[in-house]
């Protein structure tokens, strides 16, 4: 008697703690943060672009973004850099990172001589107020980089 | 198999001679999601969707590659400069992180 009411119990709660379980693991991944694809800080992009070599601050590149974005799902940004761009001596990477959305990277834009000038323009997403940077890479292997603050009222990468 | 896709090429300025810089603007239908997004009738997260990498190609020869990552916004634009050494065809080929590979082309037509 002891016995079977014993293994009922066994049974009884094996079946409760299976319809429980789930239930418990879906609240755990509820409350985890939702991770992006790419997810990658500012700082690490940098190190892996520049492979940790120095990147200097230079007003050789000018950065064009707007003060304020009105929507941050569409944010212009250009990048022209005043450099030559001949065989021996050329812009060879411009990379547009921001500074506080999941994913800092936008663009890594490798050019050539045949571009004729170091420029690149593109529209980004911004989740809210931060910088945005322009990280530039010279054929001598030079790293350069400026960056340049963006309000924005409504983020825009949800 | 490849979607047909809505995109252009756009050279500025309209008139130009062999030798000069002209800006050469592509711009393409894609959604561009970042995999952060809801679809809000089912709840569930709409996977990530964007454009990964693109090239310029001069008569077959690439004078620009970039990756592309899903921060860009949708609709895409994508604008670097080009100094025309001659009549040709400027090519754009893009990918996009599903595997989807497409291609759009534009005569350069230099006068003088």
């Amino acid at each position: 008697m002891k016995r079977r009411n014993f293994l009922q119990g066994l049974l009884l709660s094996s079946t409760v703690a299976m319809t429980v379980s789930p239930t418990l693991l879906s609240a755990e991944e509820k409350k985890a943060k939702k991770v992006g694809p790419n997810d990658m800080d500012y700082k690490t992009a940098e190190t892996a672009i520049s492979a940790g070599k120095e990147v200097k601050e230079s007003d050789k590149i000018k950065l064009t973004v707007p003060e304020i974005a009105e929507n941050g799902a569409v944010v212009p940004v250009k990048v022209e850099v005043d450099h030559p761009m001949e065989e021996s001596n050329f812009v060879k990477a411009i990379h547009i990172l921001n500074t506080k959305n999941g994913n800092a990277r936008s663009a890594d834009v490798m050019l050539t001589p045949m571009n004729g000038k170091g420029y690149f323009a593109t529209r980004i997403k911004l989740g809210g107020t931060q910088e945005v940077v322009a990280l530039v890479e010279l054929s001598d292997g030079t790293f350069l980089k400026t960056a340049k603050s963006v309000k924005v009222t409504i983020g825009g990468c949800g | 198999m490849a979607e047909e896709r809505k995109s252009m090429i756009k050279i500025k300025p309209k008139k130009f001679k062999v030798g000069d810089i002209v800006k050469v603007d592509f711009i393409v239908i894609h959604p561009m999601e970042t995999g952060m997004k809801k679809d809000k009738k089912t709840g569930e997260y709409i996977p990530a969707h964007y454009i990964d990498s693109v090239t310029f190609s001069f008569d077959g020869k690439p004078f620009t590659t970039m990756k592309s990552w899903e921060t860009i916004s949708t609709n895409p634009y994508y604008s670097v400069n080009f100094k025309v050494p001659a009549k040709g065809k400027i090519t754009v080929d893009y990918t996009d992180n599903s595997g989807e590979k497409n291609s759009k082309s534009k005569k350069v037509k230099p006068k003088g």
